[in-house]
């Protein structure tokens, strides 16, 4: 099986804290990975990196056999992406600034409806996007990142803000994505029993450090041999946390 | 492409709706001026345009230059404030394009308000003065001239823009440099080339500086290309910084 | 709730917004190119006026034509866009407060702002006079009575125009246009005040008060006579309407 993306060492410091340290991600192609840790531990970071939005303090990544910054136009055009809080043009309805994704991506004019269809957002599409509310928001995001059918999609928490519905929704829709367009999806939760759902492969972040990567009946395994509670995956997680963190001197 | 992008990204902040009534209070302002006090300008043994550019240029150029301030930070903010900058800079483009578009959009806009500018001055002109031959080429000079001298302050708000996220800071920047060209002494050659400062004078004297129009377009020239070269170095710090 | 609280509130809100160095900076910056070329004002003899009252008034009026009113354009915008930003005026609506009082304790903020900035303008003159009257030998400093007495003068004929840019920030919820007009009225101040009707224009005011004091300190420039009547009760009522105005539109379009 070779890997969609590969991170050797990804460190991130700021001034006063490290937001990613010394992390070594192993992304399968055609796989669903789900990133794991909760607020803060460097999951948005890490995102932003594969997609050159803020730069490694030290370390490289590999994308699809390319690297950063060499390819870092070829890197982009195969990966569509949804970063944080979505980023959209207030002043512009949802189809339009869809339209502005598709020109720069050079997609045919079609590529805007169907990614609406897919969101959900079709007809909503003539409404100005700082109308939408917070979930139509992340569906528009969404969007953007699908348009293309790009074979790396990078999603941070796209569940975000979303009804129970639309939870449900949105996971089914990614959960069907590798088998539709035969993509590699990285996608971020601070939920282990969402990324349960959708993801064939977990990392779990904490702190910057990465405490596991692995399938999820691996983490059971492991997590049985560290004499953490499995009976509960979200259990599991929070006693992973809550371990490590001790470990780090209760400091959190 | 790029360019009917930007156009489109503008839809709604009201840019062009600025830059067309800005225009239309800019050219009117000749007009006024000239039909407020009449006496005081065609009894004077000048050329027509001589007279209006030395009445009114301050005037216009002082709007003009707010005009572009004014544009730049709407540009930049549609970018900045739903954070679709980032999302630019995630796409398989270069980020030198989208100023690229942008500063040419801004121009564009600009030399539209300087044509409803030089309507206004070619009206004044056949209304109130009698105008010989050389007319409508001295005033081709002039807005050829002018234009010129606009664009390293074109350039500049672009650059300021471009680099702050933050819409207040950069408005305040241009501002301030704004206000500092009115202050600065009008009689220095290196003070006028201040680019907030250059497209105060005209072809035929004020502010007197007493140096031939083609050095200050080479000096004009260069400042242009200085700072989109800066522009290119800077974005790229401001990147690596991220 | 007293309407004190609600102005410390609002002095609150303000904290960290960077406004102070807004007003500082354009005064550190409207002093430097003076001195530097304090040399000058020996050469206005021609017009009667001395140099140390040309070093005072060329200031002053840089400071009252345009860096002043734009700092009140500036000001207006960023009070209100730190309620509109993320949206905190909506928890502010859905409180026990009075829209109305809320709106004028923010323009006592801007005031008071406003006030800060011409006792930054007096304190830089006096180092700045000082050191200009260092570098040409010949003592720059004028009476401190007359610098104060000025320096009132263009605040308290800056309060129509305060409260005519409040009107515009709150009613223009878009703030680029609000700061655009705001921009655009006072270039044509100069042209207002030469017209019999200036005292229609309340941005010409500041503007007009310094350079009735140039006149007077000028043997040979055009005087401008300050006539009460009809000035004072028409700026009145272009303050009380912008206020009346202000208080009716603040909050509205959040509050459809």
């Amino acid at each position: 099986m070779t890997n969609m993306i590969e991170t050797y060492h990804l460190t991130k410091t700021y001034s006063d804290f490290t937001a990613v340290s010394d992390l070594n991600l192993h992304i399968q192609k055609g796989r669903i990975y789900g990133f794991l840790g909760p607020n803060g531990a460097g999951k948005s970071t890490t995102m932003k990196m594969l997609l050159g939005l803020t730069k490694p303090t030290r370390g490289t990544f590999q994308i699809n056999g390319k690297s950063y910054p060499k390819d870092r136009m070829a890197i982009l055009r195969e990966i569509g992406s949804f970063i944080e809080a979505p980023a959209f043009y207030g002043n512009l309805s949802g189809e339009e600034n869809l339209d502005i994704i598709r020109e720069i991506l050079r997609l045919p004019k079609s590529s805007v409806g169907e990614a609406l269809k897919t969101v959900g957002l079709f007809e909503h599409r003539k409404r100005l996007a700082k109308k939408y509310s917070l979930g139509m928001k992340q569906r528009l995001g969404l969007a953007g990142a699908l348009l293309g059918q790009p074979p790396i999609l990078i999603l941070d928490e796209p569940t975000n803000g979303l009804d129970p519905a639309g939870i449900h929704e949105i996971r089914t829709l990614i959960r069907s994505l590798p088998q539709k367009y035969d993509c590699t999806v990285l996608v971020s939760s601070h939920l282990l029993s969402e990324i349960e759902l959708m993801a064939d492969e977990i990392g779990i972040l904490n702190h910057g450090r990465l405490l596991f990567e692995g399938a999820l009946q691996e983490l059971k395994d492991w997590a049985q041999r560290q004499g953490l509670p499995i009976d509960n995956l979200e259990d599991t997680f929070l006693a992973l946390i809550e371990e490590d963190n001790l470990k780090r001197g209760g400091d959190r | 492409m790029s360019l009917t992008l930007e156009q489109r990204k503008l839809k709604r902040t009201g840019f062009f709706p600025a830059f067309f009534i800005g225009g239309l209070l800019a050219a009117s302002f000749p007009i006024l001026n000239t039909a407020v006090r009449p006496d005081q300008f065609i009894y004077q043994p000048l050329p027509a345009l001589d007279i209006l550019m030395d009445a009114n240029w301050q005037m216009i150029a002082m709007l003009n230059l707010s005009f572009l301030v004014v544009g730049s930070c709407i540009m930049y903010h549609t970018e900045f404030s739903g954070r679709a900058m980032q999302k630019m800079e995630a796409l398989p483009q270069r980020t030198g394009n989208l100023f690229a578009a942008k500063t040419i959009l801004l121009i564009a806009s600009l030399i539209f308000v300087l044509l409803l500018e030089m309507a206004s001055l070619a009206f004044c002109s056949y209304h109130w003065f009698s105008v010989d031959n050389g007319f409508w080429m001295d005033l081709l000079k002039t807005f050829g001239y002018e234009l010129a001298l606009f664009l390293p302050a074109s350039i500049l708000v672009m650059v300021i823009a471009s680099l702050c996220p933050n819409m207040w800071i950069s408005l305040g920047i241009s501002v301030i440099c704004l206000f500092v060209a009115t202050m600065l002494p009008t009689d220095s050659f290196i003070f006028s080339l201040f680019p907030f400062a250059m497209p105060f004078q005209t072809l035929t004297g004020a502010p007197k500086v007493s140096v031939a129009p083609i050095s200050v377009l080479m000096a004009a020239g260069g400042e242009t290309i200085l700072f989109g070269v800066a522009e290119a170095v800077l974005g790229k710090i401001r990147r690596n910084l991220a | 709730m007293k309407f004190f609280s609600y102005i410390s509130i609002e002095l609150k809100k303000i904290r960290r917004s960077h406004i102070l160095w807004i007003l500082l900076i354009p005064i550190v910056i409207l002093w430097i190119p003076s001195i530097v070329n304090s040399g000058m004002n020996f050469e206005m003899q021609a017009e009667g006026i001395s140099p140390e009252d040309n070093f005072f008034i060329q200031s002053f009026m840089g400071l009252a034509w345009f860096m002043y009113p734009a700092t009140l354009v500036i000001g207006t915008v960023l009070l209100n866009q730190t309620e509109r930003g993320n949206r905190g005026i909506l928890k502010m609506l859905s409180l026990p407060v009075n829209p109305a009082a809320l709106c004028m304790a923010k323009f006592v903020v801007l005031l008071m702002l406003a006030a800060a900035q011409m006792v930054f303008m007096i304190l830089v003159y006096f180092p700045s006079a000082a050191i200009a009257s260092q570098m040409n030998d010949y003592n720059l400093m004028i009476s401190p009575f007359l610098v104060l007495r000025e320096t009132g003068l263009i605040y308290l004929s800056s309060l129509p125009m305060a409260a005519f840019y409040w009107m515009v920030a709150t009613c223009i919820t878009t703030p680029v246009f609000s700061i655009g007009i705001g921009l655009a009225s006072i270039i044509p101040s100069v042209l207002a005040m030469n017209t019999k009707v200036w005292f229609v224009y309340p941005m010409c005011y500041p503007f007009y008060m310094i350079t009735a004091l140039q006149g007077e300190m000028a043997a040979h420039f055009d005087t401008f006579t300050i006539e009460l009547v009809p000035w004072i009760p028409v700026a009145a009522g272009i303050t009380i309407i912008c206020l009346a105005v202000s208080c009716i539109f603040f909050g509205k379009s959040e509050r459809r």
